[in-house]
């Protein structure tokens, strides 16, 4: 009954006035952020960490989350009017969305990925709520040797499921890792790796490291498409804000189903929202008595994809809050956050933070609601935001994103670091290389390195301590798998139609 | 793929110069049976694994893919130019940013990009421009207590 009082008091907390406002104030900003290209819900929320600084850390987080589920309904409606993913999750949505608004039915997507989004987040949250105990339970026998190999899992699914090569993947994870060693080595004291600049001391901050790829780089990308005009067409909403009896006893099953496997592919490091919404799309046109159908504004294209990357963020906020250990990019960002604001998430946090924890997870509930009504009566508010032209809100996102890391600690090397990363991160691009692994390294970084010394120095130097418990022998089983099956299966399947061919 | 090969030597490169860098570092080893050094020495290890990884995929693209003509497109050269002065722009930006103040250095910084990308438009990029600066300079440092650099700027 304990942990029913708990989540009954996350109530109390956030929704007393402050934290409904900075409720408020995260689930607008995430829409706004969802419908504008060239920022995404990891860059709005490190641009905001410099900001919120003096802040009490539970609005400042409630906030947070804010942008980060609330960008998932923004980014459906540039999907919908204009065919560009406000947000790489909502990719699917350009198929049929776009499709049903070239058929006057506009209105009927925005309201489907709307409902949708609500009933699923909230499914997500609930599951959330359901399961984030038992986990921290289990969390509290990970020793440091457990940690590491959670993490090491973590980078792997994430590295070689983020990109189209697994190989690439594990070159940002690495790069994440090494930009972590700079600075002055926590144990020794020993400076590493700091190039005799005094800044880097500190260590290269993160959220310099996220402004730079994904605004500043997206920025760049940005320039260039508009320079090769292939700037997109906008279709006006047309039709009610509002689905036919038809349409909606078509988009129940897809809702649900696609609630169901955002939260799983939530939960589960690596996958995220993208992934979610091409697997609820590809089981909804499977599913379907008219499959073709699919690609010319069916609405279940549009209902199944974009409740699965809503109820995502949800499940990704699972191993988040439970063991500590994000399995992506924005949680990672998330993850940054907390430790800037001195909070280690994690089973403990459960229990020295309840007020916090469960404040956090209870405002989601409320947020889901406050941004059913953000997207729905007031979408039009929102629409008005895609006639900004691109060429004057690109330079905007530089700008901003200077006020923010300048913010940090007034330095000059941040603003180039900015830039830095701004280039390598249009280069990656170019040649393929993910970004997301190298934040989520970037971040675990300082803590693997600390788990693996702590683990080596309980064992007294002895590796045999990571495959010590059942455990890290199921994580690193799981992380091999994770880098090896890339290059195994299409051998397996080499083998596999050769010998049918013998038959 | 050339850039694959590109990609594949800078990882060879930086894991030796990463491994050179560790071997740099001073340690002491007290108290602490591992040192400052035994991590990174585990990331160079990892960074030759990838680099291994990156050689079987390109191998494998060679033999399942046909030699497509992947030469540059004609216009691809223009858009790196725009893209590499709009870079050169922002570094610029930066060099004057505390000496010129941040209201006025982005000021100028955006009617220029503007002016650039959003063509013929100039009373709408002046003042949006101008506003902005100024509007976010005041905000932050008057409201939210972030500092901002003021530069020749007398308030």
């Amino acid at each position: 009954m304990d942990t029913l009082t708990h989540i009954l008091n996350g109530f109390a907390v956030c929704l007393q006035p402050v934290n409904l406002w900075y409720t408020f104030l995260g689930v607008f900003m995430g829409t706004i952020i969802g419908v504008l290209p060239g920022i995404g819900p990891s860059a709005g929320i490190a641009l905001l960490i410099p900001v919120t600084f003096g802040m009490d850390p539970t609005p400042a987080l409630i906030m947070m989350a804010g942008i980060y589920y609330g960008t998932k309904y923004g980014g459906s409606t540039t999907a919908i009017l204009i065919r560009t993913p406000g947000e790489a999750a909502s990719v699917m949505t350009t198929i049929d969305g776009y499709e049903m608004a070239r058929k006057g039915r506009a209105g009927a997507a925005l309201a489907v990925s709307a409902i949708g989004s609500f009933i699923a987040g909230t499914i997500g949250v609930v599951a959330l709520t359901l399961f984030a105990v038992p986990l921290t339970s289990m969390a509290l026998k990970f020793g440091p040797a457990e940690y590491f190999t959670l993490m090491l899992f973590a980078m792997t699914a994430v590295a070689s499921l983020s990109g189209k090569s697994p190989a690439k993947g594990m070159l940002s994870t690495i790069l994440g890792l090494m930009i972590a060693t700079i600075g002055i080595d926590l144990q020794s004291g020993q400076a590493r790796f700091t190039m005799d600049v005094p800044e880097f001391q500190d260590g290269v901050g993160f959220i310099v490291v996220v402004v730079g790829l994904f605004a500043v780089a997206e920025v760049f990308r940005g320039m260039e498409n508009l320079y090769k005009g292939t700037a997109p067409q906008m279709i006006r909403i047309s039709g009610k804000l509002w689905l036919t009896k038809e349409e909606w006893r078509r988009s129940v099953g897809p809702i649900w189903r696609g609630g169901i496997i955002g939260f799983v592919i939530g939960v589960l490091p690596g996958a995220g929202g993208t992934i979610a919404s091409i697997l609820s799309y590809t089981t909804e046109k499977r599913l379907s008595k008219h499959p073709e159908e699919f690609g010319k504004g069916a609405i279940e294209g549009v209902a199944g994809p974009e409740s699965a990357n809503n109820s995502d963020t949800a499940g990704a906020m699972v191993p988040l809050l439970t063991l500590g250990v994000p399995g992506g990019g924005a949680t990672a960002v998330m993850l940054g956050a907390f430790i800037m604001y001195g909070i280690q998430p994690g089973p403990l946090l459960f229990q020295s933070r309840p007020d916090l924890v469960w404040g956090l997870v209870d405002s989601m509930y409320i947020g889901n609601i406050m941004l059913l009504i953000l997207n729905l009566p007031l979408i039009g508010l929102f629409v008005r935001l895609l006639y900004i032209p691109s060429g004057i809100l690109y330079p905007l996102i530089v700008a901003i994103s200077v006020i923010g890391t300048y913010a940090i600690n007034g330095s000059m090397l941040d603003l180039y670091l900015i830039l830095l990363f701004g280039v390598v991160g249009y280069i990656f691009d170019k040649v393929d290389i993910p970004v997301a692994p190298l934040v989520l390294s970037l971040v675990l970084g300082g803590i693997m390195e600390q788990s693996f010394r702590q683990a080596m120095t309980i064992s007294s130097g002895s590796p045999a301590v990571f495959v010590g418990s059942g455990i890290t022998v199921t994580l690193v089983v799981l992380s091999v798998i994770s880098i090896a099956l890339p290059f195994i299966l299409p051998r397996l399947k080499a083998l596999k139609s050769s010998s049918d061919n013998e038959d | 793929m050339m850039a694959d090969r590109v990609i594949f030597v800078c990882t060879l490169v930086l894991a030796a110069v990463y491994f050179y860098a560790t071997a740099q570092i001073p340690s002491l080893e007290i108290g602490d049976p591992l040192g400052p050094k035994a991590f990174p020495r585990l990331l160079g290890i990892g960074l030759l694994i990838t680099a291994g990884m990156l050689f079987m995929e390109m191998r494998r693209a060679r033999k399942t893919e046909m030699p497509r003509s992947e030469h540059a497109q004609p216009g691809d050269r223009r858009h790196f130019a725009i893209v590499a002065a709009a870079v050169v722009w922002t570094g610029l930006y930066f060099a004057v940013f505390e000496w010129l103040g941040y209201a006025i250095a982005t000021a100028v910084y955006l009617f220029a990009l503007t002016a650039c990308f959003n063509r013929g438009k100039w009373t709408a990029n002046a003042l949006t421009s101008v506003l902005f600066s100024f509007i976010s300079y005041f905000m932050f440092t008057r409201l939210l207590d972030v500092t901002l650099a003021r530069g020749i700027l007398p308030f």
